[in-house]
């Protein structure tokens, strides 16, 4: 069944009447939200065990509060209410039948019982329906050994099925549907609990996924032969309580009792998502999301979860160094780090370090303190921001309302980004807002699809100016909004008048600064880059290239941002990452360094989160862990680091910078945006974002140009826009 | 009147004291003569025996246990809660506090297939019921630990059922 919204449908027209109608909402959402008083809260007894709730709060959410666990199927605490499966059904004390517990609001003096002769009946009745229906190929089905209907079976089931195939007409059986290279399907095994259909219209905002027919002919899918791509896609496949959707480049590969988990932090955008990497046999065989309210809350983008497969090819497993015919060559690690050091000891202080996008705190102080041993002091990223004194203050540079707090924002400007694709994760938050806070969204740059509908105000950087000197018309929603936010990419600070837009932006947002909320915003995509500058590296490679350096350290420094042109002839080149991409390609000596899979280092992400990942396997060949690396290479130059292992590195880090090894807090950000007027003006270049197609997201990184899974997703996204435009063509 | 009384208030005490010493030092009571034959090792035995064990505040069961040095040494536990496993909805193992051990080197063993490893820690995973619990155990077995990871009260959330059809909200949902 799918009909357009009066709301969606007035907001595509973009009628006057829907403001008017969406003011209405803000109004009485607002008076809604108002605390009059607290609302009383009322008792109800689960199993005989009294309960305090508040009015409104589930039979399901009562249970859980003294411990309970009502099974269910479709109920998702992150998804809306769908209450189809009908496995929650509870008996209530004078009820004339059992009530679904995932839907039902507790009334007072309710005595619920989840374990009653009715609660039990009406359990394995409906495990008896779904059990008719669904094969019974677990032991070939990847769900096998996480599946929820196998536990819930065993647990709540009936110990036999009155199930007999008197017709021999079989079970239910669909036909499989092609969703794209990421998520496998096997439609058969589908209870239809419809979390994957909420997940993408709520969560992704992608209305692809839908049902189609009803009671035994009910079938998920997406109506005409379309691929499910979002960036958000792999998360069905955690929803799933079955093996409908399973993961497709991990099919067959192992099962959840041979794996040991590892619980770690993903580096490939800035969010810092918490992972969980699942490994056998000192190999990376999934990452799976892992819960944390603060910052992913349970989801997971594509990039994070499937380009693990990158870890294990274009690895660098030896040290290298180039030889006079210009070939690398493997070497020992004794050959390599007196190559370097001798190079080092020539250079008499023209040192510098580049470090990029996947480099850890630790391995950049360690870098930090080596150059500065040998009288070196450029060390910059490779990731381009502001130049001055645009990092002088830390607020300067985060996301300041914090990941969770842009959950609560009611009007958001978006400068020169893409949050849907420069950090997913974000973007879902935003989306929440927008869907149950009613926020007010409008851009600035491109026009994006956004996944959610928003104001794109135009590309020409001048409109900052006049919205920021209140000219606008959104100027005055922002003023006028309890919880306003700005967000401003990196690629708009990268341009020549970034400085200039940043002091505009920073000056409007002291105006609209509340206590306990700042709305300052940078959103970052490289998750080296707080920490580079928590530690003290700078922004951009020209200071580097214009010192024409005798040696130059790439710490994972992949890019391609540098090249041999721009530096000069005689200097030597010292590669040191996991992957054997740009940077190592320039390299006359290769250092393999471990990724962020093999190695303790700790990451901060956009909103200034110090977060450690954890080794789940150990680096391939001879490759190391980066900050040993520098440590091994400073001993050989005889200059020799202070720190022999982690806790040593970890106290050097906190008398740097203190908040570092606080790991998961947040520390927040303290004093007002740089001050500074910067020189130049805003010119009028139109705003650009890099990542605009979901094409662009899949590769970013060493570690995602390696994966074949992106490069899969990427010829499928290409695949589907052919046909799309074939489709268009014929219908014209 | 009440001079007198207060004067007999002031004597009384040292009255009673100097009584309490006369008796005491008088008679001791009958001797034990378990008491008094016994060697003084045997009476700091029975003394032992009887009473509560006092052992020192801070236990090193490292040089004891028989774990290798280096493995002392070099080695971190991390103490935390198990994540959920976001394949399945169930929370029934993730309530307790577990000590790991860093990860080591694994594996595929050439005979089977299996994974290998050469780390004798490696599966020991204990479970405790709250953080200090596990920091006295890894404190008394002289490992090094950290605590990763704290229990965050759970958010609270408003589920209704309603909002999927309210006519004026973005909770509507269409796609069904």
């Amino acid at each position: 069944m799918i009909r357009a919204p009066l709301v969606k449908a007035l907001g595509a027209l973009g009628s006057p009447t829907h403001q008017i109608a969406s003011r209405a909402v803000r109004t009485s959402a607002v008076l809604a939200q108002t605390p009059a008083k607290a609302p009383e809260k009322i008792e109800v007894f689960v199993d005989d065990i009294p309960v305090m709730v508040l009015p409104g709060t589930t039979v399901l959410q009562a249970a859980a509060e003294v411990g309970v666990e009502i099974p269910r199927f479709c109920y998702h605490e992150r998804l809306a209410v769908a209450g189809n499966c009908r496995m929650c059904l509870v008996e209530v004390e004078k009820s004339p039948k059992p009530v679904a517990a995932c839907a039902m609001p507790v009334m007072k003096g309710w005595r619920i019982k989840t374990n009653s002769d009715l609660t039990r009946k009406a359990r394995e009745g409906v495990m008896e329906f779904l059990l008719m229906n669904h094969p019974l190929d677990c032991p070939i089905c990847d769900q096998g050994g996480e599946c929820d209907l196998q536990d819930q079976a065993m647990a709540f089931g009936s110990d036999r099925s009155r199930f007999t195939d008197i017709n021999y007409t079989g079970k239910r059986a669909v036909e499989d549907k092609d969703i794209g290279p990421l998520v496998k399907t096997v439609m058969t095994r589908c209870i239809h609990c419809t979390r994957c259909v909420r997940f993408a219209s709520e969560i992704a905002g992608v209305d692809d996924l839908g049902t189609t027919g009803r009671g035994n002919d009910m079938q998920i899918g997406t109506y005409v032969e379309k691929l499910f791509l979002t960036e958000l896609s792999g998360n069905v496949i955690d929803l799933c309580p079955v093996g409908a959707l399973t993961n497709k480049p991990y099919s067959f590969v192992a099962r959840p009792w041979e794996i040991r988990k590892v619980d770690s932090i993903d580096v490939l955008d800035a969010v810092g998502s918490n992972i969980v990497v699942s490994t056998r046999t000192n190999e990376v065989l999934r990452i799976l999301p892992r819960e944390n309210e603060d910052v992913n809350e349970e989801w997971l983008a594509d990039k994070s979860r499937f380009a693990c497969d990158g870890l294990k090819r274009q690895r660098l497993v030896a040290p290298m160094v180039r030889m006079p015919n210009g070939e690398l060559q493997a070497v020992e690690w004794e050959g390599a780090l007196i190559a370097v050091a001798k190079a080092l000891q020539k250079a008499k202080g023209q040192v510098a370090g580049i470090a990029g996008q996947l480099a850890d705190v630790e391995a950049m102080v360690a870098l930090k303190d080596l150059v500065n041993r040998l009288d070196g002091e450029l060390l910059v990223t490779e990731q381009d921001f502001i130049k001055g004194s645009g990092i002088e203050v830390r607020s300067s540079y985060l996301l300041n309302s914090t990941i969770a707090g842009l959950e609560q924002a009611d009007a958001v400007l978006l400068v020169g980004t893409n949050p849907r694709y420069e950090a997913p994760l974000v973007n879902t938050r935003l989306r929440k807002a927008y869907v149950h806070n009613e926020l007010q969204i409008a851009s600035i740059g491109p026009k994006i699809d956004l996944s959610y509908q928003h104001n794109n105000l135009g590309a020409d950087p001048n409109l900052v100016k006049d919205v920021c000197n209140g000219s606008h018309a959104f100027s005055k929603v922002l003023e006028g909004a309890k919880k306003p936010a700005i967000i401003i990419g990196v690629d708009v600070l990268e341009r020549p008048d970034g400085a200039a837009i940043h002091a505009t932006i920073s000056e409007y947002c002291k105006k609209l600064k509340k206590p306990d909320w700042n709305p300052f915003n940078v959103l970052h995509n490289s998750a080296s880059q707080v920490g580079a500058f928590d530690v003290g590296y700078q922004p951009g490679i020209q200071a580097v290239l214009q010192a024409q350096p005798k040696v130059l350290f790439l710490l994972n420094a992949d890019a391609g941002k540098v090249t041999r042109d721009q530096l000069p002839k005689d200097c030597f080149v010292v590669y040191i990452g996991s992957h054997g991409d740009n940077g190592a390609s320039i390299a006359d000596a290769v250092l393999p360094g471990a990724a962020y899979t093999e190695k303790q280092a700790i990451y901060v992400n956009t909103e200034g989160r110090p977060q450690q990942t954890l080794p789940g396997v150990s680096p391939p060949g001879m490759a190391r862990e980066d900050w040993k690396i520098l440590r091994a290479l400073s001993e050989v130059v005889g200059k020799p680091l202070a720190y022999d292992n982690l806790d040593e590195l970890r106290a050097r880090l906190e008398s740097l910078a203190p908040h570092l090894t606080r790991l998961g807090e947040l520390q927040p950000a303290s004093g007002g945006e740089s001050v500074a007027k910067p020189s130049i003006s805003i010119s009028s270049t139109p705003i650009d974002v890099k990542q605009k197609e979901l094409r662009d997201y899949f590769m970013t990184d060493a570690i995602s140009r390696a994966s074949p899974t992106m490069a899969k997703c990427i010829s499928a996204v290409n695949k589907q826009q052919r046909q799309d435009e074939a489709r268009r063509c014929a219908a014209v | 009147m009440s001079l007198i009384r207060q004067a007999l208030a002031r004597t009384a005490p040292t009255m009673q004291f100097t009584a309490r010493r006369w008796a005491s030092s008088q008679d001791g009571g009958p001797l034990d003569p378990s008491t008094a034959l016994a060697r003084p090792e045997e009476l700091e035995q029975r003394n032992k025996l009887s009473g509560k064990i006092t052992v020192p505040v801070e236990v090193n069961l490292g040089p004891i246990s028989g774990v290798p040095e280096e493995q002392l040494k070099e080695r971190r536990v991390r103490i935390h809660i198990p994540p959920k496993n976001a394949m399945q909805s169930g929370t029934d193992n993730i309530n307790t506090w577990q000590i790991e051990f860093d990860n080591r080197e694994r594996w595929e063993n050439p005979l089977m297939g299996w994974a290998s490893t050469g780390d004798p820690l490696s599966n020991l995973n204990v479970k405790f019921g709250s953080k200090e619990e596990a920091i006295t155990y890894c404190e008394r077995n002289g490992w090094r630990w950290f605590v990763d990871g704290d229990l965050k009260p759970k958010k609270e959330r408003v589920k209704n059922y309603g909002i999927n059809f309210s006519w004026n909200k973005r909770t509507r949902v269409s796609t069904k």
